[in-house]
């Protein structure tokens, strides 16, 4: 790139001291700057903001406190001779206690989902739907066996719930097993996974 | 938007944030309205998605508004607000893996009701914004802020912290990348 160009762009040199062929490739560069520029952003997140200022900020205790008490996706992340050593302490613990892994206890009008998706190459995968208001970070689904087929069994209330899988935090990708489907109001469609409630 | 009334919204920034600091919460209204395109825009510019940019902007507001007493040189709040949404974009960039392509990198697929110059203006605008997401975050910061945001090399080294030299070095070569990837489509 001629450093002219570079000084007309930092002000330090009048355009019109650019012969015409180095003008065009300016001009083609400010097109695109300015394309750039009117390019959509994302809509206000006035309210958003306003709203979490206007929340009442909590004492550094309060918050401490309800970090402990709320649920919180844990990823530990394990050398596999330690994940091994830890899976045979925990089978361990479960033998001398006398317990087996018995059935997710569910309450009366619970189900439970199975998501299953098929993601070759991805990093991460989750689910986020009607049921986690669409938030992202609280629904993974693994691969252990890492061929690519990623699953979460999740205790849901019973009744139909939509939902999307977000591959590698922002790919959003419709379940193409889901089988049901409903429109999600902006053209496109959300899956829909019906919850039975368990028989006791 | 609900806007303090008692700040008159051409009042300059240190007015109204001493009016936030001293109780009314809602003249950071005022703020908001005022940069808040320019932040959405940039952020949206960093990040390569929308969604990824309103996020950035509403924490960095928020934390903004939280540290506001911190801000030394309220005349100055403009580029001591964008330091904190771009250190914001860093961090979402930094939660990435490296592999991650924002689906906004895909070019666009236009309506084709939109009409032919509307798609060739589509088309142009993912060639740009791929060109741009292949810079490296740094040099695409100096770029959005000096070419998009309009500003000046001082204004640019109080937002970023980065020293005028390195950012005039950024600026350029983000530049001649851009110049060059808008050959390779011309």
């Amino acid at each position: 790139m001629d450093p002219r160009l570079h000084r007309v762009l930092d002000g330090e040199l009048d355009r019109d001291q650019l012969p015409a062929d180095l003008r065009a490739e300016l001009e083609r560069l400010e097109r695109a700057t300015a394309l750039l520029a009117a390019a959509p952003a994302a809509g206000s997140v006035a309210a958003r903001v306003l709203a979490a200022v206007h929340r009442p900020h909590r004492a550094l205790a309060a918050r401490v406190g309800q970090w402990l008490y709320e649920r919180h996706a844990v990823t530990l992340k394990l050398r596999p001779i330690w994940s091994l050593a830890l899976a045979a302490a925990l089978a361990l613990i479960a033998v001398l206690a006398g317990r087996g892994t018995g059935p997710a206890v569910l309450a009366a009008g619970e189900g439970i989902a199975q998501f299953v998706g098929r993601f070759p190459g991805a990093h991460s995968v989750e689910v986020v739907g009607s049921f986690n208001d669409w938030r992202s970070g609280s629904l993974p689904l693994t691969d252990d066996d890492q061929d690519g087929v990623w699953n979460a069994e999740v205790v849901l209330p019973a009744g139909e719930h939509q939902y999307m899988f977000v591959v590698d935090g922002e790919k959003w990708v419709v379940d193409p097993l889901a089988g049901r489907y409903v429109d999600d109001g902006f053209g496109r469609q959300n899956a829909l996974m019906i919850v039975r409630p368990v028989v006791r | 938007m609900k806007v303090s009334s008692r700040v008159s919204p051409a009042a300059p920034d240190a007015d109204v944030i001493a009016r936030v600091l001293a109780g009314d919460a809602d003249a950071f209204g005022v703020l908001i309205q005022r940069y808040e395109p320019g932040l959405l825009r940039f952020a949206t510019r960093m990040l390569g998605s929308v969604d990824a940019g309103a996020d950035a902007v509403a924490e960095g507001l928020v934390r903004a508004y939280r540290h506001l007493a911190s801000c030394r040189e309220p005349g100055r709040f403009r580029t001591w607000v964008y330091r904190i949404v771009a250190n914001r974009c860093k961090s979402h960039l930094a939660r990435r893996s490296a592999g991650d392509v924002s689906l906004e990198d895909v070019p666009a697929m236009p309506d084709p009701e939109d009409g032919e110059a509307a798609l060739e203006r589509a088309e142009r605008l993912a060639q740009v914004s791929q060109a741009l997401s292949r810079l490296s975050p740094e040099k695409r910061e100096a770029f959005v802020l000096k070419h998009i945001e309009g500003m000046s090399y001082e204004e640019i080294a109080a937002a970023t912290g980065a020293r005028i030299p390195t950012l005039k070095m950024r600026v350029h070569r983000a530049r001649e990348a851009l110049l060059e990837a808008l050959k390779e489509h011309a």
